[in-house]
């Protein structure tokens, strides 16, 4: 934790990404124990939703073979909340596509993958194929779900139920771009964020700079590339991939952010968008939602 | 190339155009139940705060050979923080056409003086007199603030006014609600008072007084009492609103209502027969100067999977005696990307005690009595259906028609002579149209 012009900033490591809490106070002790509760808070969902460490609950689901496995009440809605987003979504955003990766590697070579490699594991994909109810949830043999597209964003909107239940004053929770803020600064402004798109150097010879957004209150997420494509012929193929054929995504912005009420209505709104590969900014556009587009 | 285009074109996952359109608000649903709170109402992001919401409508209501009255409203809602709300709402509604003015009909020409006492009219044999000066418009305004005190109780207050040529409404109004048990139970109590002033054109008439005869076309000034005169209305509200299930919610509502002051209707009279039915005269009606209405409102609104159902039951009962019961069902089923909406109506009412179709000549004469038929014995039907749909960024389109029966009953008064052979409890026909837009 250090001090900075307009109060406290609380860093950490967590879900693969550099997270921080920005409290708008010069009480040290409440920016202690605010900036810790929402350590703790990232920490606990990156140990139960993670799909890299075996004890999570999620490591769990996808070792049930066929199985049913026995869900606790926020299990079952982060699970049913995914169920909506899939059916919002008429199936594009489907947390089951994750065993695509086994096709795909965006290592940033031309290295496309044959169809007869992606065909076979369509079968697996399809969140209609999962069994959920309120105690438990049963994958086909086979299946896997991630939680990728909305963990991370799930963890930064209980960060901030956290964060206001502790504190009435300001508060910006920042996870790898993610990022939500319980109201303006004490004077009135607006907090003032900015996006890095680490990884574009790559495609652009100049760095680009920083997007830089106001955000009162509300959240902001962002889908975007960063360093995971592949390149051929000139062509950029995203890691984003269409659940239903299991190919690449082409033509997409490479990064998309998007603001919304809460963190994970962001996320999903710019993975989907993501997913609308050159039409994204005209999906955009009529959701009437707040977006910066990086092409 | 080309072929590779198409390719790309057709592996992007498109969206249903319904979908794509209602996310917004799907996904706030959806979060709302993820996170358990109600952080969506209050944590807009920057770019949604602080709009207006507008609600318009435009409504037709005509009654074949009666009443026609065209509606205009807009209203207009701003959230600020901290869930205030504050609801503006302009109504315009002009009405012209010709409403019956209690006399009964006879198998002759009647003729009568205007009730503003210039003037006559005649009504043909065997028709029910329509009194055709029916001729106005009304400006209303109402405006509310809602604001939460603390986590539990929200205050709300309003003023109202409207104006008409001859008639004015003043009325303000406050409630109260505590959210009860994680806001799945809501009390609310109310209060209103109003106060109105009616002016009608050549003075308010002298109850029960016998009718000037209209072929005397000087206006005689003897009938009259004064130029205007005014009623108070207090009203009481008492209500729970409670979550059944996440399927079910069901509202209670009991209120209370007093008015005082003048209640008669200056432009209605009553018929006086001879034992052969045969109009003598006609004096001006005249109502109690108050009323103490009590009802008692129960609604359930039932989401099924896709399907919603409104059900509705009132039953007010008041000192004049009129008790009414009314029955409301609407059933709410998605078509495409908009809904339709099935409606049934049912109303039944009892006379007022004070209520005769006509009075005998010989009888010994009220201290009360009214011919309208708005407080004789009646049923009353409405059929119709509302086609909703939804435009870009939540805004709404729909589209109101429904067909309204009212039948007058007669009481059970004898009909003396040529009554018999008019129709003196004769049915409204009315054809109601309605587009409403929210953006």
């Amino acid at each position: 934790m250090q001090s900075t012009g307009f109060g406290f900033i609380t860093q950490f490591h967590a879900m693969a990404s550099p997270c921080e809490v920005l409290i708008n106070s010069t009480d040290k002790r409440l920016a202690k124990k605010v900036g810790q509760a929402i350590a703790n808070e990232a920490w606990r969902i990156e140990d139960k939703y993670s799909r890299y460490l075996s004890t999570s609950i999620c490591a769990k689901i996808n070792a049930s073979n066929g199985k049913p496995v026995s869900l606790d009440e926020e299990t079952y809605k982060l699970l049913d909340f995914a169920r909506q987003c899939f059916l919002m979504s008429d199936g594009a955003f489907d947390i089951t596509s994750g065993v695509l990766a086994n096709a795909w590697t965006f290592d940033g070579s031309d290295n496309i993958p044959e169809q007869d490699k992606i065909q076979p594991l369509l079968k697996y994909i399809g969140f209609d194929q999962i069994t959920l109810t309120a105690n438990s949830v049963t994958l086909n043999q086979g299946m896997a779900i991630d939680f990728g597209g909305i963990g991370k964003e799930y963890a930064v909107d209980t960060s901030l139920l956290i964060a206001k239940s502790l504190t009435s004053l300001p508060v910006l929770i920042n996870f790898g771009g993610d990022i939500a803020a319980s109201s303006k600064l004490r004077n009135g402004n607006p907090w003032q964020v900015g996006i890095e798109h680490p990884g574009f150097v790559n495609s652009t010879s100049e760095k680009l700079p920083p997007l830089v957004v106001s955000i009162s209150t509300g959240a902001l997420a962002t889908s975007g590339d960063a360093r995971r494509f592949l390149l051929k012929d000139g062509k950029r193929y995203s890691h984003v991939l269409n659940p239903k054929t299991g190919y690449s995504i082409v033509g997409a912005p490479k990064s998309i952010t998007v603001t919304a009420p809460n963190c994970i209505q962001a996320g999903f709104i710019a993975t989907l968008a993501l997913l609308q590969g050159k039409q994204a900014e005209q999906f955009l556009q009529q959701q009437d939602i707040g977006h910066w587009c990086i092409w | 190339m080309q072929l590779t285009e198409k390719i790309e074109l057709a592996n992007q996952p498109r969206l249903a155009k319904n979908k794509a359109k209602n996310l917004k608000s799907l996904l706030t649903a959806a979060t709302c139940s993820l996170l358990g709170t109600t952080v969506p109402a209050n944590g807009q992001s920057q770019a949604e705060e602080n709009q207006w919401q507008f609600d318009t409508a435009l409504m037709y209501y005509g009654e074949s050979d009666r009443v026609t009255a065209v509606e205009g409203i807009i209203a207009a809602t701003k959230e600020f923080d901290d869930e205030e709300f504050l609801s503006l709402k302009l109504t315009i509604d002009s009405l012209t056409g010709a409403s019956a003015n209690g006399a009964v009909a006879q198998p002759y020409v009647q003729t009568f003086a205007r009730p503003s006492g210039k003037g006559t009219f005649a009504v043909p044999s065997g028709e029910t007199p329509l009194d055709d000066t029916f001729k106005d418009t009304r400006l209303q305004v109402n405006a509310s603030w809602t604001r939460p005190l603390t986590t539990d109780y929200t205050i709300s207050t309003g003023l109202h006014a409207s104006k008409e040529y001859d008639y004015l409404s003043l009325g303000l109004n406050a409630s109260l609600t505590r959210d009860f048990n994680k806001k799945n139970t809501t009390v609310a109590i109310g209060f209103a008072a109003f106060y109105d002033e009616i002016e009608p054109e050549g003075g308010i008439p002298n109850p029960l007084a016998i009718l000037p005869n209209p072929q005397t076309t000087a206006f005689d000034d003897s009938h009259r009492i004064g130029s205007s005169d005014n009623k108070t209305t207090i009203d009481v509200l008492l209500g729970v609103t409670q979550v059944i299930n996440r399927r079910a919610i069901m509202q209670l509502n009991y209120s209370f209502s007093m008015v005082d002051g003048y209640l008669t209707d200056p432009f209605k009279i009553v018929s006086s027969v001879d034992e052969l039915g045969v109009t003598q005269h006609q004096i001006y009606e005249k109502r109690p100067d108050s009323r103490q209405k009590h009802s008692v409102f129960w609604q359930t609104k039932y989401h099924f999977t896709s399907t919603v159902v409104d059900f509705s039951y009132r039953y007010l009962w008041d000192d004049w005696e009129i008790n009414s019961h009314t029955f409301d069902v609407r059933y709410r089923i998605p078509l495409g990307t908009g809904y339709i909406e099935p409606h049934l109506r049912y109303y039944m009412q009892e006379a007022a005690e004070f209520y005769r179709p006509f009075i005998n000549q010989d009888d010994v004469s009220p201290s009360y009595v009214s011919a309208d038929y708005r407080v004789g014995e009646m049923n009353a039907y409405t059929l119709g259906f509302k086609y909703g749909m939804p435009l870009k960024n939540g805004q709404e389109l729909s589209f109101r028609i429904e067909y309204y029966q009212q039948d007058p009953e007669n009481p059970g008064y004898e009909l003396p002579g040529v009554l018999q052979e008019v129709d003196l409890f004769e049915s409204v026909e009315a054809l109601i149209a309605q587009i409403s837009y929210s953006f």
